[in-house]
C-alpha cells in the first residue's frame, strides 16, 4: 500500500478528483448541520486504501493501522489471517468476551480477503459462538448466511481457515462431529443443491471427509424454506431447515477451492488439514480420465437451464459458429467480448451492446460489446446469394432477406481472458495479425504499405505464396476443414467438369440447377465460397485462389488423378495438391447462448416510492401522500390524523417526545428507547428488567395532513405533485425521511431507493478509449476536465483523437444522462428550498453534466467508488475503466450495477434507513474509496492484456492447446505495470472499433412482447443459423422452462395461500368464513387458472412443430390432462378430450 | 392411553370405575385394547367398575391369540426362505417357465378354492366421474367448510359446543368470571400454531363464524402432550375457560373426532385379500422378480404347502397407487426409468395383471406415480389405460372406499404421510401405520393443506373418514406395517421397487417384496416375502 506510484498528469488527475469530492462534502456537510437529517453531518467514511475500507466497514479500531504493517511484509491472504490473529488476542481491539473477539476476527479477515468492498463480513457471517464437544471441551461455530456468496469461493474457504487460525491462537478445541450431524450436512448439501444453484457439488464421501475433519463447525442461519427429511432435530443443529450459507461455504469454499486453502496451510505450517490432500486426489481422479488426450471437446454446460426468448447462437464447437479471433478492442476484455455489429443486426438484434452471452469457453459468460473491424456473418439469401456482410448498414438492408445464416461470423476475446480462466489457448483462425507477422518474419523491408496488404487481390495473394513462401492470406483461405475429404473431391471434379473460368479471370461460372441439385452448392456455403446467383449461373468472384486450392490448373483442369491416401484432414489435401501452405481458417467455433439482456434503467423499488415515509393502510395500495393527507379514520376523527408505526425521539433539553431530528427548541433529538415486553422505557440497548432488546418504534397517531402541509409550503411547491410513501418503514429504529426530499423528488420524477438515494442501473461494459465524438461531447469539454494527448502522444485537438480513458471516469447511456440531470436539479431545489443554502449544480443540459462527481457501486457489496462523468452512449450500457468495475469487485460478464450523484449520496444516504434485515446493509455505499488503486481492486482485473497486438508465437502457440500460463510474459499485461505509473496509462488495444455504441439499441428480448412471442422469435432464429439445432432448443427450453413453470404452478395451485384484496392479509389456507377475518373484505386466490395454463398451448404446439423427444412430449401431454381434470367439472363438460390427444 | 382416556371411555359407555382399576388399565402394556375386552365382557350389571372386573388373564389368552397371527407371519417367511426358494424348486425341475406360458395355460392341477365362487366389490366412495372442481376461491372455501361440518358433527356427540363468534359477542357478560359457568367449549380447525416463549402454545382455532385463540399450558403435562400431535387444518373440539379480557381460551381438555371407544370387529366374510401398492412398474429399480414369483404364487405355483393353501384362499387383490413409475414425476427420473414410454409402463402393467387368475378380484387405485392428476382427490386411470387391464380388475379413484363382500376397505395412496412425519413427533418412515393411526385421531386422511399434497377444491372432501372402514390400506412410503388400532385393521403395503438414489439421500430404507394378507374372516393378517 502506501503511496500510489502515479505519473504527475494523474497525480493531477486524482487530486482534482479529492479536492472536487472535499468541496461537495463541504457543502453536504453545512446543509447537513441544519439538522433536518438523521446525523447533522456526512454518513459515508472515506477509505483512501483496503485498510481504511476494511476498518470502517467492520469498525473495529486500530485495525487499519496494523493491516498497512502487515501490508510491507505480507500477502493479501497471508495479511488477512495475522490481523485475524492479531484481533482474536486482543493485539487491537477490544472486547468483551473470547467469542467476540473471535467473530470480530473472522469478520475482519473476511473483509480483509475480499478487498473491504463486498457485504459478506457483516451480512454473510451472522454470528460466531462457542459450542461443546461430547468430550465437553468447547468448539467455534461459524453461523454463515446467503450473503457470504458475495465473497467468493477463496475467502468464503479462506474464513474457515481464519477460523482455525484463531482458535489455535486462544485455544479452544477442535470440532468433533457426531456420526449423525455428518450425514446431516450430506443430506443437506444435496438438497440445497436441487433447491438453489451450486457451481460446484461435493461427492458424498468428500462432505463426509470435509465434516469429519475441518476443525471448525460450520453452521449457519436457515435459508431455504425447505426442511430435511432424514436427519431432523438433532442437539445441536439449531434448525430442521436448509442452511445456504453452510452449503455454500462448505460446496464451492472448501470443496471447491481445497488446493488454495493449501497452499495456505503449507505456508503457515498448520497441521490437521492433511485431509485437503485426500480431497484433492480424489477430485483429481475422478476428473482426469481423458488420459493423454490434448484439445478440447465440445461444452454444453452453457446451454443448461434454457430459457424461452434468448435464443441459442451455436451449439458447442459447431460449424457456423462463432469463429474465435484473438484480440482485444477498446470496449472488450475483462470477460467481455465483441462481434461485429452486422452480426447483432442479422440474429435478429438479440445480441446488442451490454448482452449476456453464456459462452462455451474460455468462461462461462461475457458480456458483448461492437467492435466493427471483425468480419461480419456470412448468410444465404433468398435468392441464393451468399455473401458476408460486415457492414452495420448492409445488415439492416439485407436482413429481411436473409434465408439461412451460415456462418454467424467471428468473437473477439482476449488472451488475458483465457488466462484468467485458466483455460488452455485453443487455436486461433487464421487471420491477418498472425499473416502479416508471418510475413514480415519471412521478408525484411517490407515492399508494399499494411493498407495494400490487408486486402490483396487474388493475383497479389498467389503472387506473395510463390515469391515468398508465405501462407495464403486469410482473405483468400476458404474454411476447408470442414467438409470431408470425399466431399472435396466431388467438389473438385465438379467444378473441373462443369466450371467455367472468364477470360481475365475474375469470373468463375456454375450452373445453377446442377449445382444445386448435386449438393456442390451447399459444400460452396460451408467452405464459405462467396457467390452471387445471376442468369441461372453461380458467380464466383476473384475463384483463383479457390481454384488452387483444389488442385486445379488455370483451364480447370485436375492436377491430381487420385487423393493422396494417406492424408485423412481435407486441409493436408489441399496442402498437397495445391503446393501451397494453407492454414485452417476456423478451427475453434464458440458456442454461445443469450443470458441476460442488457440493462439501463432507474433503480426503482417495487412499489416505488418518492419518499420513505410511513404513512400505514391510510392511502391503501397506492401509497398516495395526498390520500394519507385527507385520511379519515373514523366518522368523528380529524382529517389527517392517521396511525403509523414510527421511531419515537426525545428532545434531551426540553422532553419534547417528537420524530424529527431537531426540536423545535434547536437541541438535536435521541432515539426514545423502551422495552416492547415490558413497557418501562429505559435509554439503553437492553431492558434493565428482563433484557430484551429495547427499541423506539412505537404506533402513534400523527397529524400528518399538518407535515404534508408543512413540507409544502417550505419548499415552495404547490400541493398538486403526486407524492407516494411506504406503509412502513424497514429500518430497526424507522427513521422517516423529511417529506420535503420526496416532494421534490417527486417534482422531478425521480425514485428513491431503500437507503435514500437516486440511482440508476446499467450494464458493465468495459472501456479503456475514448473520442470525443462518439461521446456526445466536444473535445474542449474532454481538455477542460484535464485530457491532454491522445494515445500517439499528440496534443489532444480534435474531436475524432482517440485518448486513454481515465480510470475513475464513466460514460453512461443518454437515459442516464436524462435522470442525473434531474437529480442536479433535484439536488439543486433541495439546497435551496430546503436547505436554504446555495445551487451546486446549476445544470441546463447533458453537456453541463461532464465532470460531475458520482458514485459507483454494486449489488452485494457495500463500498461506493468515486466516479465522474466524462460522457454519453446511445448503448443501454455503463461504459467504464475495468479498474472501476473491478474496484466494484465485478468484471463484464453481463454483471449490472447503479451510478448515483456523488452530492446525492453525501446529502441524503442514511445508515438510519436501511432495512433491518438479512442483506439489509448490502448495496449501500457504507463506505467510499476515493482513489483507485490498481493493487487493490479485483485480481481479475490485473489479467487485462494492454499490448497492441498478439506477438505471432502466440499464434503458433495456440495450435498446441498451450497453457496460457506460459505465455505470460511475453505478454504486456496489468500484472506487470503495477507499482509504476504505466499501471494507469499508456494502454494500447489490438482491433479498434468505430462506434461504442454501433448495433441495434435493444435486445429484441426486451421489444418483442409475450413469452410466446419470444419464444417464437427465437425459434425462428434457430431455424435460420446452421449452427444450431431447432429441435434441441425446442426440447431445452421446454424442459427447463416451460415443463417446470406449468408443473409448479400447477402445484402451487393446489397449495395455494390466499389474500385479501381489501387489506393485502395474507392467509396460508382461506377462512372458513369465507371474507377477510381481519378486515371483512373480500378474499381472492393468489394462482389463478390462466397463470397455470399459460404456457400449455404454446408448449405442445412446439413439442409438435419440433418433434421433441417422446418422453417431453408425453409428460406435456399429461400435465395438460392433469390440468383439465382439475379445472374442468366432470357434470358440466364431457367434451374437449380430442382437444389433449 | 392418559387416564382421563381410559376414563373417558368408560364413562361415555355409562359406567363408572374406581381410580385403582384406572390405574390397572393404565399401567397395562395395551390399555385401549384392554378396555375395549373389559366393556365388550363386562356383566351388564355392573355399575362401577374396580380390579375385579378386570380379568386379565382371559384378556391376555385373546391377546395371545392376535400375537400368533403375528408370529405365524414372521415365521412363516423364514420357513418358506428356508425350503420353498422358488428359484430352487425350479432349478430341480430344471424348468423356469417364463411369465408368458402362463397367460396361455395357467398351471394345471391349480384350484382355487373360490373358483366358482362370486367376489363381489361395490364403491361406496370415489371422486371419479364426481370432479366438479373448476378452481375457484369459493371451491376452497366450501371444500374446508365441508371438512369441518363433517368432523364437528362427530366431535359434537361428544362435547356440547358452542359457535365461536358467540364468544365474542358474550364478552364481558354471561360466563365471564363466573365460577359454575366458566366452562366453555368450540369446535374448530386449527389454522395456526405457535409457541410462546414460555413454551405455552398458542393456536389459532376457525369455524365458520370466526377464529379463536386457544392456549395450551406446557404445566398441563398430558394436555400439552395431546397438542404436541396437533397438525394444521385438523379439526378438534377444546374445553376450557376464557381468560378475563375474553380474548384467550386457556384449554382444559380436548377432544378428537377419533374413532369411538368401542368400535365393534368385523367378521364374518370369507377368503382372503391380498394388499400391495407401489409396484413402480418401469423404473430400474422395479424388483422384477420378486414380482414375478409373486404372481407365480397368486396362481398356486408353489411347492410350499402353507402358501399353496393361502394361494387357494384368495378372492381379492387390492393394489393402493404407484402401479408404474410414471414420467416426469421429479427432476431427472428419466435417468432412473427402464420404460420411457409411460402407456408402455401401463401395458407392461396390463400383462402382468393378466397373468393373475380370473377368480382373483383386483382393486386398483392411482399414486402420485399414476397418469392421472397429481392433485388429490385422484380420479380412476383414464380409459386408454384401463382397456390395457383384464375384465377382472376394477378402477377406483384415490382415495376410495369400498365394499369387499362384506368388508369395508379405504383405500388411499398415502401422500399425506410425508407431511405427517415432518410434524408429528413419533412418525417416521419406518413405522408408517403410526400416521396411520394419526389418520385415524384425525378422521381424516390428509389434513394438512399447503405442504406436500396438492388438492383439488371438490364440494365433498373426500379425505374426512366418516364411517369407519374395517380396514384402512395405504401405500407411498415403501414400508410394510399392520397394526390394529380400535378394531381397525391398518396396513401399508410395502413396494416392489428397491431402494432409489433419492430414498438413499434422505435416509430411507424401503421393505420391499413383503405382501399383506388379510383372512376376510378374522380380518388377521399374514406377511409373505417374495424377495429371495
Amino acid at each position: 500500500m502506501g503511496e500510489i506510484v502515479v505519473s504527475d498528469a494523474m497525480r493531477d488527475y486524482f487530486e482534482e478528483l479529492e479536492s472536487n469530492l472535499h468541496k461537495e462534502i463541504e457543502i453536504a456537510n453545512r446543509a447537513r448541520s441544519r439538522g433536518r437529517d438523521p446525523k447533522p453531518h456526512i454518513e459515508i467514511p472515506l477509505a483512501k486504501d483496503l485498510a481504511d475500507r476494511v476498518e470502517n466497514l467492520i469498525g473495529v479500531k486500530g485495525v487499519a493501522e496494523q493491516i498497512r504493517i502487515f501490508d510491507e511484509t505480507m500477502s493479501r491472504e497471508e495479511g488477512a489471517l495475522a490481523i485475524g490473529k492479531a484481533v482474536a488476542e486482543g493485539v487491537v481491539g477490544e472486547f468483551d468476551s473470547k467469542e467476540e473477539a473471535i467473530e470480530a476476527a473472522i469478520r475482519v479477515s473476511v473483509a480483509m480477503l475480499t478487498e473491504g468492498v463486498v457485504a459478506a463480513p457483516i451480512e454473510g457471517i451472522d454470528k460466531v459462538t462457542l459450542g461443546k464437544n461430547d468430550d465437553g471441551s468447547e468448539y467455534i461455530r461459524i453461523f454463515y448466511s446467503g450473503p457470504i456468496r458475495s465473497a467468493g469461493g477463496t475467502a468464503q474457504a479462506l474464513s474457515v481457515l481464519v477460523g482455525d487460525y484463531v482458535r489455535r491462537a486462544v485455544g479452544i478445541e477442535r470440532y468433533k462431529p457426531r456420526k449423525e450431524e455428518v450425514e446431516r450436512y450430506v443430506e443437506e448439501i444435496l438438497l440445497y443443491r436441487r433447491v438453489a444453484t451450486l457451481q460446484y457439488t461435493p461427492s458424498e464421501d468428500e462432505i463426509r471427509l470435509i465434516v469429519d475433519n475441518c476443525p471448525i463447525c460450520i453452521d449457519g442461519e436457515p435459508t431455504e424454506a425447505e426442511e430435511v427429511e432424514g436427519y431432523r432435530n438433532l442437539d445441536r443443529i439449531e434448525t430442521n431447515r436448509v442452511r445456504g450459507g453452510m452449503c455454500l461455504v462448505l460446496a464451492e469454499g472448501l470443496a471447491l477451492k481445497a488446493p488454495k486453502v493449501l497452499k495456505h496451510v503449507n505456508k503457515l505450517e498448520m497441521d490437521g488439514w492433511d485431509w485437503l490432500n485426500t480431497l484433492i486426489a480424489g477430485a483429481k481422479s475422478s476428473g482426469d480420465d481423458e488420459g493423454g488426450f490434448v484439445g478440447v471437446k465440445p461444452k454444453d454446460k452453457y446451454l443448461r437451464d434454457l430459457i424461452a426468448g434468448r435464443p441459442v447462437f451455436s451449439h458447442p464447437m459447431r460449424p457456423g459458429g462463432f469463429r474465435l479471433r484473438y484480440g482485444r478492442s477498446r470496449n472488450t476484455s475483462f470477460a467481455a467480448a465483441g462481434i461485429s455489429p452486422a452480426s447483432m443486426y442479422i440474429m435478429d438484434s438479440f445480441i446488442v451492446s451490454g448482452t449476456q452471452l453464456k459462452v462455451e469457453r474460455p468462461g462461462k459468460a461475457a458480456g458483448m460489446a461492437p467492435v466493427d473491424s471483425l468480419e461480419g456473418p456470412t448468410v444465404r439469401l433468398k435468392s441464393g446469394d451468399l455473401i458476408r456482410v460486415d457492414d452495420e448498414q448492409e445488415a439492416i438492408e439485407i436482413h429481411p432477406e436473409v434465408e439461412a445464416i451460415i456462418d454467424i461470423g467471428e468473437i473477439l476475446i482476449n488472451y488475458g481472458d483465457f488466462l484468467e480462466n485458466n483455460h488452455p489457448l485453443v487455436p486461433s483462425s487464421y487471420c491477418f495479425e498472425w499473416w502479416i507477422q508471418e510475413f514480415e518474419k519471412a521478408v525484411e523491408n517490407l515492399p508494399y504499405t499494411r493498407d495494400e496488404l490487408k486486402n490483396p487481390s487474388q493475383e497479389l495473394a498467389l503472387d506473395l505464396c510463390e515469391k515468398y513462401n508465405i501462407p495464403l492470406h486469410p482473405a483468400h483461405t476458404h474454411l476447408w476443414h470442414d467438409i470431408s475429404v470425399q466431399e472435396y473431391e466431388k467438389l473438385s471434379t465438379f467444378i473441373s467438369e462443369n466450371g467455367v473460368l472468364s477470360h481475365d479471370s475474375k469470373i468463375l461460372e456454375l450452373p445453377l440447377n446442377l449445382t444445386t441439385d448435386s449438393g456442390i452448392k451447399t459444400i460452396l456455403e460451408h467452405l464459405l465460397v462467396l457467390h452471387k446467383i445471376n442468369d441461372e449461373k453461380i458467380i464466383i468472384e476473384n475463384p483463383l485462389p479457390f481454384i488452387r486450392c483444389m488442385g486445379l490448373d488455370s483451364e480447370l483442369k485436375k492436377k491430381w488423378n487420385s487423393l493422396p491416401e494417406e492424408l485423412t484432414e481435407t486441409v493436408q489435401v489441399v496442402n498437397e495438391l495445391s503446393g501451397l501452405i494453407v492454414r485452417e481458417r476456423a478451427p475453434i467455433r464458440i458456442g454461445a447462448r443469450m443470458g441476460r439482456p442488457e440493462k439501463s434503467n432507474k433503480r426503482k423499488m417495487s412499489p416505488a416510492p418518492h419518499v420513505l415515509f410511513p404513512i400505514g393502510d391510510s392511502a391503501g395500495n397506492t401509497r398516495k401522500m395526498e390520500a394519507a393527507a385527507g385520511y379519515i379514520s373514523s366518522m368523528n376523527s380529524k382529517v389527517g390524523q392517521i396511525r403509523v408505526e414510527i421511531g419515537n425521539r426525545v428532545c434531551p433539553a426540553c422532553g419534547m417526545d417528537t420524530f424529527l431530528y431537531r426540536c423545535d427548541c434547536g437541541e438535536f433529538t435521541v432515539p426514545k428507547l423502551f422495552c416492547p415486553r415490558c413497557g418501562i422505557s429505559a435509554q439503553k440497548e437492553e431492558c434493565p428488567k428482563c433484557g430484551s432488546k429495547t427499541t423506539c418504534v412505537k404506533m402513534q397517531n400523527i397529524n400528518f395532513k399538518e407535515i404534508y402541509q408543512a413540507a409544502f409550503a417550505k419548499v415552495g411547491e404547490r400541493e398538486n405533485i403526486e407524492v407516494k410513501g411506504v406503509k412502513r418503514m424497514m429500518s430497526g429504529t424507522m427513521t422517516p425521511e423529511p417529506l420535503e426530499k420526496g416532494i421534490l423528488r417527486a417534482k422531478h420524477d425521480l425514485y428513491t431507493f431503500k437507503d435514500g438515494t437516486v440511482r440508476y442501473d446499467m450494464s458493465d461494459i468495459p472501456l479503456t478509449h475514448i473520442r470525443a465524438d462518439e461521446l456526445g461531447i466536444k473535445v474542449e469539454k474532454l481538455i477542460g476536465i484535464g485530457y491532454t494527448e491522445d494515445i500517439y502522444g499528440n496534443k489532444l485537438e480534435r474531436d475524432d483523437q482517440v485518448v486513454c480513458l481515465k480510470v475513475q471516469d464513466l460514460v453512461v447511456s443518454y437515459d442516464c444522462g436524462q435522470y442525473l440531470l434531474r437529480t442536479t436539479k433535484y439536488i439543486d431545489d433541495l439546497l435551496e428550498k430546503y436547505y436554504g443554502e446555495e445551487p451546486y449544480y446549476k445544470a441546463e443540459k447533458l453537456e453541463d453534466l461532464v465532470g460531475v462527481m458520482l458514485m459507483g457501486l454494486a449489488p452485494h457489496t457495500s463500498a461506493g467508488v468515486l466516479g465522474r462523468l466524462v460522457g454519453f452512449t446511445k448503448a443501454s450500457v455503463g461504459y467504464a475503466h475495468p479498474f472501476f468495475h473491478a474496484a466494484k469487485r465485478r468484471n463484464c460478464d453481463g454483471d449490472e450495477d447503479c451510478v448515483m450523484l456523488l452530492m446525492d449520496g453525501l446529502i441524503n444516504f442514511s445508515r438510519d434507513y436501511l432495512p433491518e434485515k438479512r442483506g439489509g446493509k448490502m448495496d449501500a455505499p457504507l463506505v467510499l474509496t476515493t482513489r483507485l488503486d490498481p493493487s487493490e481492486v479485483d485480481k481479475e482485473a490485473h489479467n487485462i492484456d494492454v499490448c497492441d497486438h498478439y506477438p505471432l508465437e502466440f499464434y503458433e502457440a495456440t495450435q498446441s492447446y498451450t497453457n496460457p500460463k506460459e505465455l505470460e510474459s511475453t505478454f504486456d499485461l496489468i500484472s506487470a505495470r503495477l507499482g509504476t505509473p504505466d499501471q494507469y496509462e499508456h494502454f494500447m488495444y489490438t482491433h479498434d472499433t468505430t462506434d461504442i455504441a454501433a448495433g441495434p439499441l435493444n435486445s429484441a428480448y426486451k421489444t418483442l412482447g409475450s413469452m410466446v412471442e419470444k419464444m417464437d422469435a427465437q425459434l425462428a432464429l434457430a431455424d435460420k443459423i446452421r449452427a444450431v439445432d431447432a429441435s434441441d432448443v425446442a426440447e431445452r427450453v421446454l424442459i427447463s422452462h416451460f415443463l417446470p413453470d406449468m408443473f409448479g404452478n400447477l402445484r402451487a395451485f393446489s397449495r395455494q395461500g390466499t389474500r385479501c384484496l381489501k387489506c393485502a392479509a395474507k392467509f396460508r389456507r382461506p377462512p372458513l368464513t369465507g371474507i377477510c377475518p381481519k378486515c371483512g373484505g373480500r378474499v381472492i386466490l393468489t394462482v389463478h387458472e390462466g397463470a397455470v395454463k399459460k404456457y400449455l398451448k404454446v408448449s405442445k404446439k412446439v413439442a409438435h412443430e419440433y418433434n421433441v423427444s417422446s418422453y417431453t412430449k408425453q409428460r406435456i401431454e399429461l400435465l395438460g390432462l392433469d390440468m383439465q381434470s382439475l379445472f374442468e367439472n366432470d357434470k358440466s363438460k364431457q367434451t374437449g378430450l380430442l382437444e389433449f390427444m | 392411553m392418559n387416564e382421563i382416556d381410559v376414563l373417558t371411555a368408560f364413562i361415555e359407555e355409562g359406567y363408572q370405575i374406581s381410580p385403582e382399576a384406572v390405574d390397572l388399565i393404565c399401567s397395562h402394556c395395551s390399555p385401549g385394547e384392554l378396555v375395549a375386552y373389559v366393556l365388550e365382557h363386562i356383566d351388564l350389571s355392573v355399575l362401577v367398575i374396580d380390579v375385579e372386573h378386570i380379568d386379565l388373564e382371559s384378556f391376555n389368552s385373546s391377546l395371545h391369540v392376535n400375537e400368533e397371527t403375528f408370529k405365524l407371519s414372521e415365521e412363516l417367511s423364514p420357513e418358506l426362505e428356508k425350503s420353498y426358494n422358488y428359484n430352487d424348486s425350479h432349478d430341480t425341475n430344471g424348468s423356469y417357465d417364463s411369465y408368458s406360458s402362463y397367460q396361455t395355460s395357467p398351471i394345471s392341477g391349480f384350484k382355487s378354492n373360490y373358483c366358482n365362487v362370486d367376489s363381489p366389490i361395490s364403491i361406496l366412495s370415489d371422486i371419479t366421474d364426481n370432479s366438479t372442481c373448476v378452481g375457484e376461491y369459493m371451491e376452497f372455501v366450501q371444500f374446508f367448510r365441508n371438512r369441518y361440518t363433517r368432523l364437528s358433527d362427530i366431535i359434537r356427540g361428544r362435547i356440547t359446543a358452542r359457535p365461536i363468534e358467540s364468544l365474542k359477542k358474550g364478552k364481558g357478560t354471561n360466563f365471564r368470571g363466573s365460577r359454575e359457568a366458566g366452562e366453555v367449549s368450540i369446535i374448530g380447525m386449527i389454522s395456526d400454531m405457535k409457541s410462546t416463549s414460555n413454551g405455552h402454545k398458542i393456536l389459532e382455532v376457525e369455524d365458520p363464524t370466526g377464529s379463536f385463540s386457544v392456549l395450551i399450558r406446557s404445566a398441563d403435562k398430558d394436555l400439552f402432550e395431546q397438542a404436541s400431535h396437533f397438525v394444521l387444518d385438523e379439526v378438534v373440539g377444546f374445553t376450557g375457560t376464557l381468560t378475563n379480557d375474553g380474548n384467550l381460551m386457556i384449554a382444559q381438555k380436548v377432544t378428537l373426532p377419533d374413532l369411538p371407544a368401542v368400535n365393534p370387529k368385523k367378521t364374518g366374510s370369507f377368503g382372503k385379500a391380498v394388499l400391495t401398492s407401489d409396484i413402480h412398474i418401469g423404473s430400474n429399480t422395479f424388483l422384477e422378480e420378486p414380482w414375478e414369483r409373486f404372481l407365480d404364487f397368486l396362481n398356486g405355483d408353489t411347492d410350499n404347502e402353507a402358501l399353496l393353501e393361502i394361494s387357494k384362499e384368495i378372492r381379492y387383490l387390492l393394489v393402493a397407487g404407484d402401479l408404474v413409475d410414471g414420467v416426469g414425476i421429479y427432476p431427472g427420473q428419466e435417468n432412473e426409468l427402464s420404460i420411457m414410454d409411460v402407456y408402455d409402463q401401463y401395458k407392461k402393467a396390463g400383462e402382468y395383471f393378466h397373468m393373475i387368475p380370473k377368480h382373483i378380484k383386483i382393486i386398483i387405485s392411482p399414486g402420485n406415480h399414476d397418469a392421472v392428476r397429481q392433485a388429490e382427490p385422484q380420479p380412476r386411470l383414464p380409459e386408454c389405460i384401463r382397456d390395457y387391464f383384464p375384465e377382472n380388475v376394477t378402477f377406483v379413484g384415490n382415495p376410495s372406499i369400498v365394499d369387499l363382500d362384506g368388508v369395508k376397505v379405504m383405500l388411499y395412496h398415502g401422500r399425506s404421510i410425508d407431511d405427517l412425519v415432518s410434524s408429528v413427533p413419533g412418525v417416521s418412515y419406518t413405522e408408517p401405520t403410526k400416521a396411520m393411526v394419526e389418520m385415524m385421531k384425525f378422521r381424516h386422511l390428509s389434513p394438512i393443506y399447503g405442504s406436500r399434497v396438492s388438492i383439488a377444491p371438490e364440494k365433498k372432501d373426500y379425505f374426512v373418514i366418516g364411517n369407519v372402514p374395517d380396514i384402512l390400506h395405504c401405500g407411498h412410503v415403501h414400508t410394510i406395517g399392520v397394526e390394529w388400532y380400535k378394531n381397525a385393521l391398518l396396513i401399508n403395503s410395502g413396494t416392489w421397487q428397491d431402494q432409489t438414489e433419492f430414498q438413499k439421500r434422505v435416509n430411507v430404507v424401503p421393505t420391499p417384496a413383503q405382501v399383506p394378507v388379510v383372512d376376510l374372516e378374522t380380518l388377521k393378517t399374514t406377511i409373505l416375502k417374495f424377495n429371495e
